[in-house]
């Protein structure tokens, strides 16, 4: 029952706090930019003008593939919350990535098919980071359930420090942001005229949007688990993380995927691998 | 109430795409010039996007002639409904001092009907700005009169 | 009992011989349909009745089942040399002689002919016949309608359907006989039989570069024999039975028994086409779909993979276990790479294939519980999923004129139906809840407790498998004319395929149930409890059925909402404003012409260049396979 309440609290609750960061970041970034920026609640006024759009789409397969990609991050959250298995989280969130991509492929537009080719290259480099990462949550607490994370006594950065670093290489990825934010990004006017996400448009691009803050509040969540024994450093934990990643999205450059794939594969899965070695050998 | 929401929305979420038709460039940079940190326009939520299928607002500068005429057409065709055109500076109102030139078909509204004329050559950033509030206001009446 | 077990053998060899001899169409047809479906009872009926203890065969016309098996081994050699010597091969002329010596001495001087009861079925076999006699069954009757019109385009005088029947449906029952046996003299003659049937069919088109394919597959195989005839005499010498029951019982003994187990761990390398021996396996898709199918999913490939799963208990928690794995692992990393830089579909998923096989060689080898039910389950999935794409690919072949992955884009507009299942077929093999990614998750699970090499080598690889799997399903997605014209498919042609889709999907769903009535008796102490429809284990749970309900769910809600795309505006994509009147896919261009785009997969060439990453990791693996070897001793 508790479980069930959780459950609905994530379904319900997630995309409203992923939408609300959505905003704080473009207040952030316009402040760095010496800029005033949008009203905080600005990503909802932008889903809910998406939404009141005439439907739009190029084939059939744009409108299954956005929905898919919804519904496969509306589970993976909700077995987030519902505290699964860790590795199955990341499989089902993997749903959703694939089906965006083919999404993006079914239209003869050579921006989406470039777009979708660049986003399969930046699944291939976090991937493998995360399943990492997972591991490296098994060495420590003995499962790949998130349940055993509540019974360890000291913060899991302690332990696996090198493998949180790597973690933030996948939340770059996974939020779009530079150096990584070359299959599509929150600004338009890059050479892809918006990647993958070209061919989406009006109520489907809304969805996709809303999937997104599915995804950002689990991998905030992921970030979160690493210091689960006391809410205000778990806080903490995050906003820092957090406006780490906004200072590197607006001091980087946009980056070709083989500077991505060398990087994170190397620095990446190399810190990955060091502090796995380290809990081996503990 | 989502309804309300979606149509309070509309006005404060005007994304926006700008197509220069064969301006001088001096309009261009204006509108550029409306992203800076000194005009902000993104505190209104205005987004610029490099795609008609994102867009609900097209901003056209310069005179249009036989070759992207086409071009403005498909662009124009390519925004989900609702969208609002402005067309910016002299030669996108009405072809400017080009609009006598044998290759030049005249202003925006020659191709697709335009809500909002901004006047200037260059327009000023603050006519832009002040062009895309008034296009909002009309497109909400637009999209009133249609139900 | 016994008799239904010799039944799954003897049929298939009777009904080859019908195919053979009596040249009609329809008999051949309807022999094929016959055995097919009784094959497809028996093995159901085998499984409802259980496991079979070890059981002696008896003797035929009076002579003993064991040296008439030693006969028909001998024979089988001759006739392997006497092909190494048409095709002017020495190693396989070598390889041969080698075993042909070898056996004499093991036969004649090592073995003292106790009786030993000759056929055995426990779980790992049941499975085994299950997926060899209904997925095989289903190969070949697809194969009845591919052939006629593969024949009917290469314009063949005289048709060599009986040969190719002959073949096909032998190998069904070697590969029963394979995984039915018990003596493991009995198991070296069906693996050598697998060996000729797949040479002959690799060559059945008898064009050159097939040939000599075919040669390849033969000498790398016989190599195969050569390492099983030498492990089995270095296990006979230590344990001192032909008995693989009274075998698994004994477990590991010394270093003898473990060099020869390493030994037939080689043999099941080769015949798994794992690296540096994929080349075969790559060469084996020049043969008409149906083999590569049989060859890839059900047949061939999986009798190497058991061989190893067979023997896996036995040296479990060695060093050999981990060097199999390690091996395994390093398949699946490098064959997942190799996939990434291909476009022509059978080579992909020809490599993916034995990247699956490494996947399950490295359970194997991590030889826990858990990572043995995941060998077992991604056997059952991989060999349903894989041999529905190589069916797939057979048929847009066949109607499309290319097996290039670049020349699918937008198949969906021409034949929905095919695009659609290969479609099915893809996304089961790659994403939950299906079974082979169940498998795969198991595999990761298990793997986080053995060996930190293989955990990074497993998550590189299932990443690389994702690429050029999604890449292939989203392209082959497209446009379709309201007013273009269905698409028709002959019945036998429709059956296997809808079956083997169905059938990848509702079995995935009853995986928890198959776990508890198949696989857990067999893996022995239970690395889960089944809730729920779901399966959990100390290591994590995989909720199958909640997520397939839900997931379902929200997939029918997704093509309801997509299957009334006609009423949403349906407009051209987006070309910079330039869309050409025309045609969907062209820029309009100087003197408005048309300019037409055309968009490629990135295969990452600098990166994944087949012709130089092979070299690489063939020296590596040779380098893994030594290592392992020289830890067993």
């Amino acid at each position: 029952m508790q479980t069930l309440i959780l459950v609905i609290i994530g379904l319900v609750g997630a995309p409203l706090l992923g939408g609300l960061i959505a905003g704080l970041d473009r207040r952030v970034t316009a402040w760095l930019q010496s800029r005033q920026g949008p009203p905080i609640m600005q990503p909802f006024y932008d889903v809910a003008k998406l939404f009141g759009k005439e439907k739009m789409v190029v084939n059939q397969w744009q409108i299954l593939c956005a929905w898919v990609y919804l519904v496969a991050a509306a589970v993976a959250v909700a077995l987030f919350f519902a505290q699964g298995d860790l590795l199955l989280i990341f499989f089902v969130q993997a749903i959703g990535g694939v089906f965006l991509v083919m999404g993006a492929l079914s239209a003869k537009s050579p921006y989406s098919q470039v777009g979708a080719q660049r986003e399969l290259l930046q699944m291939l480099a976090y991937e493998p980071v995360l399943i990492l990462v997972f591991v490296g949550f098994y060495m420590v607490t003995g499962s790949f359930s998130i349940q055993a994370v509540w019974a360890q006594e000291i913060p899991l950065l302690a332990k696996m420090p090198l493998l949180y670093l790597a973690l933030c290489y996948a939340l770059t990825i996974k939020l779009m942001k530079s150096p990584f934010d070359f299959a599509t990004s929150h600004h338009g006017h890059q050479e892809l005229v918006k990647g993958v996400l070209t061919e989406y448009s009006g109520p489907y691009l809304g969805l996709i949007e809303v999937a997104h803050w599915y995804e950002t509040i689990l991998v905030l969540g992921l970030c979160a688990l690493f210091w689960h024994t006391n809410v205000a450093w778990m806080a903490l934990l995050i906003v820092v993380t957090y406006l780490l990643e906004i200072l590197v999205d607006n001091t980087m450059a946009r980056m070709t995927w083989r500077w991505m794939l060398k990087r994170v594969w190397l620095i990446g899965m190399g810190l990955g691998v060091v502090n796995l070695i380290w809990l081996y050998a503990r | 109430m989502f309804g309300s929401f979606i149509k309070k929305s509309r006005a404060k979420s005007p994304w926006i795409m700008h197509f220069d038709c064969g301006s001088c460039n001096g309009c261009d940079i204006e509108v550029l010039a409306c992203l800076t940190p000194l005009y902000d326009v993104e505190r209104f939520g205005i987004v610029h996007v490099g795609n008609p299928k994102h867009a609900d607002v097209l901003l056209v500068t310069g005179t249009v002639n036989h070759r992207n005429k086409k071009v403005l057409k498909n662009l124009y065709d390519q925004m989900p409904e609702p969208k609002a055109v402005i067309a910016i500076g002299s030669c996108g109102n009405s072809g400017g001092i080009f609009r006598e030139a044998y290759n030049v078909v005249g202003g925006v509204d020659k191709v697709i009907p335009v809500d909002v004329y901004v006047p200037g050559c260059p327009a000023k950033p603050e006519a832009i700005i002040d062009g895309v509030v008034a296009g909002l206001a009309k497109f909400a009446q637009k999209v009133e009169e249609a139900k | 009992m016994s008799n239904l077990l010799v039944l799954l053998i003897l049929l298939p060899a009777a009904a080859a011989v019908v195919c053979y001899f009596v040249r009609s169409e329809a008999v051949r047809k309807a022999a094929v349909l016959a055995t097919g479906g009784i094959l497809t009872l028996a093995a159901l009926g085998l499984l409802a009745q259980g496991t079979v203890a070890p059981t002696e065969v008896g003797s035929f016309l009076g002579i003993g089942s064991d040296f008439l098996v030693a006969v028909l081994d001998f024979a089988l050699l001759g006739v392997i040399y006497f092909y190494g010597y048409r095709h002017k091969s020495l190693l396989i002329q070598g390889f041969t002689l080698a075993q042909v010596v070898l056996l004499i001495w093991f036969e004649l001087v090592m073995v003292e002919h106790e009786s030993v009861p000759a056929l055995a079925g426990d779980q790992l076999s049941l499975i085994m016949v299950l997926v060899v006699s209904v997925v095989g069954s289903l190969i070949c009757v697809f194969a009845i309608p591919y052939m006629k019109k593969h024949e009917a385009h290469l314009h063949l005088k005289k048709t060599r359907q009986p040969r190719f029947f002959f073949y096909m449906v032998l190998f069904l029952g070697a590969m029963n006989g394979l995984v039915l046996s018990n003596n493991i003299l009995w198991m070296y003659f069906f693996f050598e039989v697998t060996t000729f049937c797949s040479f002959m069919l690799i060559g059945h088109d008898a064009t050159e570069i097939a040939t000599r394919n075919a040669v390849r597959a033969l000498w790398m195989n016989a190599l195969g024999g050569l390492a099983f005839v030498i492990g089995m005499m270095l296990v006979y010498s230590q344990a001192g039975t032909l008995n693989i029951a009274a075998l698994l019982a004994l477990g590991p003994t010394g270093a003898v028994m473990l060099t020869g187990l390493a030994f037939l761990c080689l043999a099941g390398f080769t015949k798994a086409a794992q690296i540096p021996f994929q080349s075969w396996l790559l060469g084996a898709m020049v043969a008409p779909t149906p083999v590569s199918a049989l060859l890839h999913s059900s047949t061939m490939v999986k009798a190497g993979v058991f061989v190893v799963l067979r023997f896996a208990p036995i040296f479990a928690g060695t060093f050999l276990s981990t060097g199999v794995a390690v091996c395994g692992a390093f398949t699946f990393l490098a064959c997942s790479a190799l996939g990434v830089g291909q476009s022509n579909g059978k080579k992909i998923l020809a490599y993916s294939t034995v990247a699956n096989l490494g996947l399950i060689i490295c359970c194997a080898g991590i030889n826990t519980p858990l990572a043995l039910t995941a060998a077992l389950l991604l056997i059952l999935f991989h060999a349903i999923s894989k041999s529905l794409l190589f069916l797939c690919v057979g048929t847009i072949e066949q109607a499309i004129g290319s097996r290039d992955i670049e020349d699918m884009r937008g198949l969906y507009g021409t034949n929905p139906r095919t695009a659609l299942i290969t479609i099915v077929g893809i996304l089961t093999m790659m994403l939950p809840p299906f079974g082979v990614l169940l498998g795969k998750w198991m595999a990761i699970e298990a793997s986080a407790d053995s060996n930190i090499f293989i955990v990074v080598m497993l998550a590189l690889g299932s990443a690389l498998m994702v690429v050029y799997l999604a890449r292939w399903a989203g392209s082959m997605m497209g446009s379709r004319e309201p007013d273009a014209k269905a698409e028709s498919q002959p019945l036998l042609t429709r059956l296997p395929l809808m079956t083997l889709s169905l059938g990848s999907v509702v079995l995935s769903l009853a995986s928890p149930w198959i776990y508890n009535s198949l696989l857990a008796p067999w893996v022995g102490s239970e690395p889960f409890a089944v809730g729920f429809g779901s399966l959990e284990s100390a290591h994590g749970t995989f909720v199958v059925v909640p997520l397939f309900l839900v997931l379902g769910l929200g997939l029918m809600y997704a093509v309801k909402a997509a299957s009334g795309y006609r009423r949403v505006k349906i407009m051209p994509p987006y070309m910079s404003g330039a869309n050409s009147v025309s045609a969907s896919d062209a820029y309009v261009g100087p003197m408005n012409g048309d300019v037409p785009f055309s968009s490629g997969n990135l295969y990452l060439g600098e990166l994944f260049a087949e012709s130089k990453l092979t070299p690489v990791f063939n020296a590596l693996a040779v380098a893994l396979i030594v290592l392992m070897m020289g830890g067993a001793l």
